[in-house]
């Protein structure tokens, strides 16, 4: 048996008195995609702090690669839901990539540099790098942030939201761009999402999330052929299915509350 | 470069105008007309121009200093909880106290020579810098923090880094307070602890009823504090383009 990547064990949290985690339980493999999708409000942030280690948890445990958490690990990045908030706006895009190697070691400036433009081409902003965030796109602003993220290569990469305040078709650009990068450079990944089919698309596995205090409802494999393809995968009747399934797990929690 | 604001200047040479007008109409020594106020300017221009330098370099020293001290440990106050605790009531306790009030201490312990000016314009600047750098971090989203924190950045980088830069906007208006303070304070502190500088020149030329000589030291005063001003208005545009661009104020890139 290999040690997960990412390992909660029994998390619970709660926020200003009010609980928003509620004993919740999940893992993620080696290489594994993994999307966590729930009700906007149950608490999807809220795990993500605790799972990247910028919050702790009030009971039970979260390891990283076997390491109890204490603070935030290296090899973990963290994409934000609040892209334009999460670069910093008076870097050009290529110092924001930067700015994610500062604690990089054993690497040369030039090195680091050389890395930022692969790293910007791969998201395909080779063009972008000398403008500031601010002048460019939101879906682009996003790239840049994945660009970052992936610059001092983490082995574990958690997104949250990234994808809600882009353009559709933006979206799934970036979608399939995630899922080639995550193949590329062999990340293991948690996505997470408000939106079903995204999370359906993306995952080798989807997590549900109850409303809050939020714990896992279901676990479920996803044995789409890969690569994904926008029209062939959503259309595919294992794809229906799955949304179906998931929706309605939704549907009902909603009806509960 | 910006275009010329003609409004402005029309209202200018119009109040220059009046100026000349009322004086000459008046015919009172104490009040000279605009033209012989400018024929004293050129008559003392070198002599102004000497003891401004005096009082510019003094100004700029204090207020570098008050830079220098007054952002990091106003930031400090404003992300470290026991910090704010402590300090802030001092801070607030401190504001109000005009410069010309702090005159005798400098005085005391800095002497009547550069270091007793200097130091009552670091006095003066240093409150609207303070306050400014102290909000300016409290204003941060808590996100910022978190990017930070994610890189696995230390408190001291995440301060340096992220802290600090994107309270800049609001550190700025405070720095730009403390310029006109430090010009102003700068002239009193002439006034009143006197050697040297502008300051002394008005003095002496009110001693000595030399009323348009002194009208000449005002004007080039003004003169000065507006190009001051108007250098420190361009620095914050070119520093915080982002700023004004994400913000949708003013121009776009710097
Ligand atoms: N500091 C806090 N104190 C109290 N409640 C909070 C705090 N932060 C977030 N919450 C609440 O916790 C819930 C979960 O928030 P969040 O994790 O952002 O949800 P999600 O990302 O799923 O939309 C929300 O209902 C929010 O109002
Ligand atoms: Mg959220």
């Amino acid at each position: 048996m290999t040690v997960p990547v990412l390992n909660a064990t029994n998390v619970t949290k709660s926020l200003g008195g009010t609980p928003i985690i509620g004993g919740l339980t999940l893992s993620a493999e080696q290489g594994e995609f993994i999307s966590v999708v729930g009700p906007s409000g149950c608490g999807k942030t809220t795990l993500l702090t605790c799972l990247s280690g910028l919050r702790n948890v009030d009971a039970g445990e979260v390891s990283f690669e076997g390491q109890k958490l204490d603070g935030p690990p290296d090899g973990m990045a963290l994409i934000f839901q609040d892209y334009s908030r999460s670069l910093l706006p008076w870097r050009r895009n290529v110092d924001n990539v930067l700015f994610g190697m500062r604690r990089m070691t054993g690497v040369s400036a030039q090195e680091k540099r050389a890395k930022a433009m692969e790293m910007l081409a791969a998201v395909g902003l080779s063009k972008f790098e000398t403008h500031f965030p601010w002048q460019v796109s939101g879906g682009m602003q996003q790239r840049v942030a994945i660009a970052r993220a992936l610059a001092a290569r983490p082995h574990l990469l958690l997104l949250d939201e990234p994808l809600a305040a882009v353009d559709a078709q933006t979206r799934a650009d970036i979608q399939d761009l995630l899922l080639s990068l995550a193949r590329q450079f062999q990340k293991t990944c948690l996505l997470v999402t408000h939106d079903v089919d995204e999370a359906i698309y993306m995952a080798d596995r989807v997590i549900v999330l109850s409303n809050r205090p939020t714990h896992v409802i279901a676990d479920l494999q996803v044995p789409l052929p890969k690569p994904r393809d926008q029209i062939a995968t959503r259309s595919e009747p294992e794809f229906l299915r799955l949304r179906e399934k998931v929706l309605t797990l939704i549907r009902s929690m909603r009806t509960a509350a | 470069m910006r275009r010329l604001n003609v409004p402005a200047i029309v209202l200018g040479l119009l109040l220059l105008g009046a100026w000349e007008l009322a004086a000459r109409a008046g015919q009172n020594s104490f009040f000279p007309p605009f033209s012989t106020v400018l024929a004293a300017l050129w008559a003392n221009g070198g002599v102004i121009a000497a003891q401004i330098v005096d009082t510019l370099r003094r100004a700029a020293i204090g207020l570098a200093i008050a830079v220098a001290v007054m952002v990091p440990f106003g930031a400090l106050i404003g992300r470290v909880r026991f910090l704010g605790d402590i300090f802030e009531p001092l801070v607030n306790m401190l504001r109000p106290i005009p410069p010309p009030a702090v005159a005798p201490i400098a005085l005391l312990f800095a002497g009547t020579g550069d270091a007793g000016k200097i130091a009552m314009i670091v006095y003066t600047c240093a409150f609207p810098i303070l306050i400014g750098a102290i909000d300016g971090v409290r204003a941060n989203h808590p996100m910022l923090t978190n990017v930070g924190r994610s890189l696995r950045l230390s408190r001291l980088e995440i301060m340096a880094f992220i802290d600090l830069p994107a309270a800049m906007p609001i550190i700025m208006t405070g720095i730009r307070l403390a310029v006109a303070a430090a010009l102003l304070v700068s002239v009193i502190a002439e006034m009143l602890l006197t050697t040297n500088g502008i300051g002394v020149y008005l003095l002496r030329s009110q001693e000595n009823f030399r009323i348009a000589d002194g009208l000449a030291g005002v004007v080039a005063i003004a003169v000065v504090g507006f190009l001051v001003n108007d250098l420190f208005l361009r620095l914050d545009r070119r520093l915080l383009a982002w700023h004004y661009a994400t913000t949708g104020g003013a121009e776009g890139q710097g």
